[in-house]
């Protein structure tokens, strides 16, 4: 942020940045992938399991000789200080808005409540799995909803430090004492309560009969061990959001917003699944190499991976079963059903029965896809087991996004855009040309290792092929316009459907599993 | 498959020059090891030996960076179904999932090898008194080595691998582990590979004694050559007196060279 703002001092031209789209881009970007890695480093969440039940406050701490207090005040003074640190380098170098008055510190007051929420939530143990994701999601999006409710009302910063500063030492207080209880390794169970319930899902899921094969215990395995979680979050989740439509009425952008976002669920919940899924031992907070039970499993790293991809499968088909019974009920009982039916008979009179139909099924297809995709696309980094590969990937994802705003608000700027546009098949065949390099790397890597048989490499290519071609097929048919060139949408199915970091999950599993 | 397969007068195991550095540590220093088919071998050294490193070069959990590793012939990085499906282990960590029943874990563990014994294996539940309906993160510290030793040995693999397996146990689970052992052996063409600092514990079971210090093999012979060899005024010294004054011998090379 300050190279940006001194290259823009040097070159002595003005950036305006009164659109919030500009200010997002330069600013909210950057700052905001930069918070959430500090929120991961300062409440210790890159090494532990969010879903899981117990505190993510590393054990070993807890047999130094410090009061818990001080356990647990030392990491949150540390994360304080380093985000108001954050706050002061952008409020003093970030490119703002003309004219605009930037508080000083009810800003920073509000990132470091955020911290230290974030802080206890995670380090609290908890009574049932997932608990933890959901009442962080709840508890910090209510901080949110506050805050954004007292700048559009205008409020002063006397209100906003008023209702900010007392979070700092409530939040301490809550850390304070989830700190004591994972101390003493009190991990409340409330699990009892749903005895039915986990007698149900532990019927459906228990093994009477004997497994057909080995491939498929291990897929029970990994179902057992990481299947469940998405589907019982999203189950959590669903109900708050589809109970906004009986309160959107009539309101047909509210009803819509409402289904994004319930649509957006499960690709979304889905990261956060992804942590556990792409580990390569599913009990160990602190290692990331392979658990030696898994490891001698006698099974090639192809199939203990595979084993991973078809649970994915399970998951992501029974998180959306539960999606589309949910709104289909949600929409009919609320009575907002009418609104969505109304608009999409006038979207088909626009674009045809056949085409809406088809429309409709490419989103919901790509919600699917993109909620599997998001729970394995983890794993080529996750199973190699290298603690700085895994770290040093979050750190690029991040750099990815604070290099992006900037990099997008620059093009807007310099009216770059039709060029970008002109120049989006070179940018496209770069990146299939890129895609395809990898590729051809990691299949030679996979036949010379004997990772994955001569058959098993030409049976993914055709079915790879055939995923291409069929999309490219069904985009040919819907995007029928001579503005997009056929070669272009060829591209566009080629980088759309996974392939290289797939691939190369076996590699890193080998990798890992025999150092 | 049985241990017939493996080629007649070719070494179950067959460890060549084997090293093995950790940063700037040698854990393993050209180690070289040959067990016979039907061979019960100790493996004995202080903690950080190198024993387990050498037992993770047999399972194929690391990589030979130099040397060779071959089990019944094949390499165990590049053939890990052809290796592991052979080999029943127990590790000293426990890794057993936690979350499984014990009738789940022996039908889990059944679908990966194809000489399952149902009946052996309900054999050893019964004299381990382990609950089928138990969840194994509750069973305490030598019911999960007995739960271990039932799915290590009801495929009656033809190499078994028991990593340390008595560490911290109490005599009884210990004197089962050992049990396990004398039937193995029992059945004919079947080989052990037993790590262990308890040396009293090798000595009960053992027909060949490999001790290794710093990643050094530091002596390895059958155990009544061992025996011999070491008369002190017409006594035999203990495997503990001998293993002692082998490091000793050892330290003292290492501080002359």
């Amino acid at each position: 942020m300050v190279t940006i703002k001194l290259a823009v001092l040097a070159r002595g031209r003005p950036i305006y940045l009164d659109s919030p789209e500009s200010f997002g881009f330069v600013v909210m970007g950057p700052v905001t992938a930069t918070f959430t890695y500090l929120l991961a480093v300062f409440s210790f969440g890159l090494d532990g399991d969010l879903g899981a039940r117990r505190s993510m406050y590393p054990t070993r701490m807890f047999t130094r000789p410090l009061t818990t207090g001080a356990l647990a005040g030392l990491p949150m003074l540390y994360g304080i200080a380093t985000i108001f640190v954050l706050w002061l380098v952008t409020r003093l170098f970030a490119l703002w808005p003309t004219g605009s008055h930037i508080p000083w510190l009810w800003p920073g007051l509000m990132l470091a409540s955020l911290l230290a929420w974030t802080q206890a939530l995670t380090w609290m143990p908890y009574p049932l799995p997932g608990l933890r994701i959901i009442v962080a999601v709840l508890w910090l999006g209510t901080i949110d909803t506050i805050a954004i409710l007292a700048l559009h009302f205008n409020a002063r910063e006397s209100l906003m430090l008023g209702i900010l500063a007392p979070q700092i030492p409530l939040a301490y207080l809550v850390a304070r004492f989830a700190v004591a209880r994972a101390r003493r390794g009190d991990v409340p169970d409330w699990r009892g309560g749903f005895v039915r319930l986990a007698q149900v899902a532990d019927a459906l899921s228990r093994r009477r009969e004997h497994f057909r094969s080995a491939a498929r215990a291990q897929a029970w395995f990994e179902w057992r061990r990481h299947g469940r979680s998405l589907p019982g979050w999203v189950a959590i989740l669903l109900p708050f959001e589809l109970v906004l439509l009986w309160v959107a009425g009539d309101s047909n952008s509210l009803v819509f917003t409402i289904l994004l976002a319930v649509l957006l669920t499960p690709p979304f919940m889905a990261t956060f699944a992804a942590a556990a899924v792409s580990k390569s031992s599913p009990d160990a907070s602190d290692s990331y190499g392979v658990n030696p039970f898994i490891a001698t499993r006698p099974l090639t790293n192809a199939e203990l991976v595979a084993a991973k991809l078809k649970m994915a499968v399970w998951s992501t088909i029974a998180a959306w079963v539960l999606v589309l019974i949910a709104v289909a009920l949600a929409l009919e009982l609320s009575g907002t059903a009418a609104v969505v039916l109304e608009r999409w008979h006038r979207f088909s009179a626009v674009v045809g029965g056949p085409r809406a139909v088809v429309l409709l099924l490419l989103i919901l297809w790509g919600c699917i896809a993109s909620t599997w995709t998001q729970l394995v696309q983890s794993m080529y980094i996750g199973l190699t087991g290298r603690a700085a590969l895994i770290n040093g990937s979050v750190v690029l994802v991040l750099g990815f996004f604070v290099l992006f705003g900037p990099f997008a608000e620059w093009i807007v700027e310099t009216r770059r855009l039709g060029e970008i546009w002109s120049a989006l098949p070179l940018i496209f065949a770069l990146l299939v040309a890129l895609k395809m390099i990898a590729a051809v790397w990691i299949g030679v890597r996979l036949y010379e290792g004997r990772l994955l048989s001569d058959r098993t490499l030409v049976t993914g290519a055709a079915c790879w092929s055939v995923a291409v071609f069929a999309l490219y097929g069904v985009l040919i048919w819907l995007l029928d316009t001579p503005h997009i060139p056929h070669y272009l949408l060829m591209l566009v199915a080629i980088l759309s459907i996974p392939l290289a970091r797939l691939s190369a999950a076996p590699l890193a599993l080998a990798w890992n599993r025999h150092r | 498959m049985t241990a017939e397969a493996t080629r007649v007068g070719e070494p179950v195991i067959d460890v060549t020059e084997l090293t093995r550095r950790f940063d700037s540590t040698t854990a393993l220093d050209s180690v070289s090891l040959s067990m016979p088919r039907g061979a019960v071998y100790g493996l004995v050294g202080a903690n950080g030996a190198g024993k387990t490193t050498l037992i993770k070069h047999i399972l194929g959990l690391l990589r030979a960076e130099s040397g060779s590793v071959r089990v019944f012939g094949l390499d165990p990085v590049a053939d890990p179904v052809g290796v592991l499906s052979r080999i029943g282990y127990l590790s000293e960590e426990n890794d057993l999932p936690g979350w499984m029943r014990v009738d789940e874990l022996i039908r889990f563990s059944r679908a990966f090898y194809p000489a399952w014994d149902d009946a052996y294996a309900e054999e050893l539940r019964q004299s381990f008194a382990l609950e089928p309906a138990a969840k194994i993160k509750s069973l305490s510290k030598g019911q999960k080595a007995r739960m271990g030793l039932l799915i290590a040995l009801a495929y009656r693999p033809d190499l078994l691998v028991l990593d340390e397996p008595s560490s911290g146990l109490d005599p009884i689970v210990r004197r089962d582990i050992l049990g396990a052992i004398i039937r193995t052996i029992a059945h004919e063409g079947r080989t052990v590979l037993f790590s262990s600092h308890l040396l009293e514990e090798v000595e009960q079971v053992a027909d060949h004694v490999t001790m290794i210090n710093k990643g050094r093999i530091v002596l390895s012979a059958p155990l009544e050559d061992i025996r011999e060899a070491h008369r002190v005024d017409g006594r035999v010294l203990s495997l503990d007196e001998i293993f002692v004054a082998q490091v000793g011998m050892s330290a003292a090379a290492a501080s002359e060279s």
